[in-house]
C-alpha cells in the first residue's frame, strides 16, 4: 500500500478490481466502494433524466446536421407541438389528434433519409411511437405481381413498421403506369393503414419534388392526409464544403492546402451545373470515399508511412477522382 | 439471456447447490464452461454423478473461475433461459495468493453484472458458532449492495445438520428486510423456493 492514511480514489470499477487482484484491498472494500460508485451514478443519470438525454442526444444529432435550416426549425416545432399536447393529456385539457405524416421533397442526396431516422428516434423518446425504428422501402416492396398479391405485401410491411416510421423511397411511382397498375392499390391499402393504425405509425412519403408535386395532384385525397410537407432543398457550395469537412473529421482524414482548393473547385463546378441527379452530399461522399481508396494505394506505394502521412489526404487523390 | 450469479463466503456449498440445483430442474448432463481470470474459456460436460466428485472440495478455494451453466426454465407456454454462474469464494480478509485474489476479483466484477444474485451463508457454521463465524462482513457488505440493486436473494444452507435451526433464526435476525430460503443444496430441499424465486424475476 501507499500511503495507509490517504486511501486512493477509484472514480472506476476497473480500477477497483485490479486493487484487489494486486491485494491492495479486499473484497469487503471493494463491496464497499461499488456502492459508492453505483450510489454516486444514480444521483447523477436517475431513470427520467436517462430518457431526456436520448431525446437531446437525438436533437443534437439533428442539429449536427449541415444546412436544412427550415427543415430543422420546423422539426423543432413538430416536437414542441408533441411536448406541449402530451403535457396537456397529462392536465386533462382538449388534445389535437396527432396526426404527424409526412411528406419529403427534394433531390437525393439531400439528407431525407438521414432525417427520417433521427425522427424516429425523437418520436420515440418522446412516446409517440413505441420503438421508433424507420423501415425504409420502394415500390417493389409494396406492388405485386397479380390482383390481391399488392394488399397482403403492402399489408405485410406495414405491419414491420408498426411502431416505427414507415418510409416510402420514390413514392410517386406508385402512380406511375396508369390506370391498371397495381401501385394504385398499394397507396389504397396505405391510406387504410393509415387510418388503422394511427397511433402508432407514421408514415413518410419520399420523393424528387416535382414528381411529388404530381403524384399529390393525381391524388387529391392524399394531401389532406398528410399535413406536414417538408421541402429539402438543394445544398449551396458552402454547405456542401461544410459537409466534406465534417464527413473527413469524422472519419479522422485531413486535406492538405492542394487538396482543399481543388475540392472546393470540384464542388463550385458541380453545383454550377444544376442538375437534378448532382448528388449533393451523396456525391461529396463519393468524392471523400475514392479519394480515400486512392490515398491507400499511394501510400502503399510509399517505402515508409507515417502517423501523418495516414491522415493527409493530398491534390493528387482528388484529381484522379475528378478525371474519372 | 439473463445471468444469475452464485455467491458466498468459501465452502458454504456453492458449487454443490449450483450441481444439484440444475439437476433439479432436469438437467441429465451438465455443459460448463469455465472462465478463468486471464481470460481462458474452457467447456467441459459432466455426467450428474461425476460433476460432484470433480468440482465439489472441502479444502477452500476449490472453485477458482467462473463455471457456468444452461437452464431451462418454463415462462408462460415458452421456455426462457438462464446462466446460473458459480464463483470463487468470497473472504473478508485480503488474500495471500495471487491466483485465489484474482478469482476473487473476478467475482467481483461479476457482481456487478449480474441480473439475479444468489448469496449463500452456512446455516449450520452460523448455528455453532451463534452468528460469531459463518457471517462475515463480507456477508453484510454483499446483502447491503445486492439490496440496493434488487433480485436477490440469501440461502440459508446446510439445513440437513441440526444447528442450521438455529443458525436459520439467527440469519433472520441479522438480515431483516431480505428475502431468505432456507434449503439444503446437498439433500436437495427447499430448492422448490430459490426456483419460484429465479422464476419471478426471469
Amino acid at each position: 500500500m501507499k500511503s495507509p492514511h490517504v486511501p486512493p480514489v477509484y472514480t472506476h470499477a476497473d480500477e477497483i478490481i485490479l486493487a484487489v487482484e494486486q491485494g491492495e484491498i479486499g473484497p469487503v472494500e471493494a463491496i464497499q466502494l461499488f456502492q459508492q460508485l453505483e450510489g454516486h451514478k444514480n444521483l447523477t443519470t436517475g431513470n427520467g433524466s436517462q430518457k431526456e438525454s436520448r431525446l437531446h442526444e437525438a436533437l443534437n444529432e439533428l442539429d449536427s446536421l449541415i444546412g436544412l435550416g427550415k427543415v430543422k426549425s420546423l422539426i423543432f416545432e413538430i416536437q414542441a407541438f408533441v411536448s406541449i399536447q402530451k403535457r396537456r393529456q397529462e392536465e386533462g385539457l382538449a388534445v389535437e389528434p396527432m396526426v404527424l405524416h409526412m411528406i419529403f421533397k427534394g433531390n437525393p442526396g439531400t439528407g431525407k433519409t438521414t432525417v427520417a431516422r433521427i425522427l424516429g428516434k425523437i418520436f420515440c423518446e418522446l412516446g409517440v411511437l413505441s420503438r421508433g425504428h424507420l423501415m425504409e422501402v420502394e415500390r417493389a416492396d409494396l406492388v405485386g405481381e397479380y390482383i390481391g398479391h399488392t394488399a397482403q405485401k403492402t399489408r405485410e410491411q406495414v405491419k414491420k413498421a408498426l411502431g416505427g416510421i414507415l418510409f416510402i423511397d420514390e413514392a410517386y411511382s406508385l402512380a406511375r403506369g396508369g390506370e391498371k397498375d397495381f401501385g394504385k392499390e398499394a397507396i389504397d391499402c396505405l391510406v387504410k393503414a393509415m387510418e388503422d393504425h394511427k397511433d402508432n405509425l407514421i408514415l413518410i412519403l419520399a420523393g424528387y419534388q416535382k414528381e411529388m408535386q404530381a403524384f399529390l395532384d393525381t391524388n387529391p385525397g392524399l394531401r389532406s392526409r398528410f399535413p406536414i410537407h417538408i421541402d429539402f432543398p438543394d445544398y449551396t457550395l458552402n454547405e456542401l464544403e461544410r459537409i466534406a469537412w465534417q464527413m473527413l473529421k469524422k472519419r479522422q482524414y485531413k486535406l492538405d492546402d492542394g487538396a482543399k482548393a481543388e475540392l472546393s473547385s470540384i464542388l463550385a463546378k458541380n453545383v454550377q451545373l444544376k442538375s437534378e441527379h448532382n448528388g449533393n452530399a451523396r456525391f461529396v461522399r463519393n468524392i471523400i470515399e475514392k479519394a480515400i481508396r486512392r490515398q491507400a494505394v499511394r501510400l502503399l506505394r510509399q517505402e515508409t508511412i507515417s502517423r501523418d502521412d495516414l491522415m493527409i489526404i493530398t491534390k493528387a487523390d482528388l484529381e484522379e477522382v475528378k478525371d474519372e | 439471456m439473463k445471468e444469475c450469479l452464485v455467491i458466498g463466503q468459501t465452502n458454504v456449498g456453492k458449487t454443490v447447490f449450483v450441481v444439484n440445483f440444475a439437476r433439479f430442474l432436469g438437467l441429465k448432463k451438465l455443459e460448463m464452461s469455465f472462465r478463468y481470470p486471464d481470460g481462458m474459456l474452457v467447456k467441459k460436460s459432466y455426467q450428474m454423478e461425476g460433476a460432484r466428485q470433480e468440482l465439489v472440495g472441502s479444502t477452500p478455494h476449490t472453485t477458482r473461475a467462473l463455471q457456468s451453466i444452461i437452464v431451462q426454465l418454463p415462462a408462460g407456454k415458452g421456455k426462457k433461459e438462464l446462466t446460473i454462474t458459480d464463483t470463487s469464494g468470497l473472504t473478508d480478509s485480503i488474500h495471500k495468493d495471487e491466483i485465489v485474489r484474482r478469482a476473487m476479483a473476478q467475482t467481483l466484477a461479476s457482481v456487478r453484472q449480474a441480473d439475479l444474485i444468489i448469496h449463500l451463508l452456512d446455516a449450520a457454521r452460523v448455528g455453532e458458532t451463534n452468528g460469531s463465524e459463518g457471517i462475515g462482513t463480507i456477508d453484510y457488505q454483499v446483502a447491503e449492495f445486492a439490496q440496493m440493486r434488487g433480485n436477490y436473494c440469501i440461502l440459508a444452507n446446510k439445513m440437513d445438520i441440526p444447528a442450521a435451526r438455529l443458525g436459520y433464526v439467527k440469519i433472520r435476525q441479522e438480515f431483516p428486510g431480505h428475502l431468505i430460503l432456507p434449503v439444503s443444496a446437498l439433500k436437495q430441499t427447499g430448492l422448490k423456493e430459490v426456483k419460484a424465486f429465479v422464476l419471478r424475476t426471469v
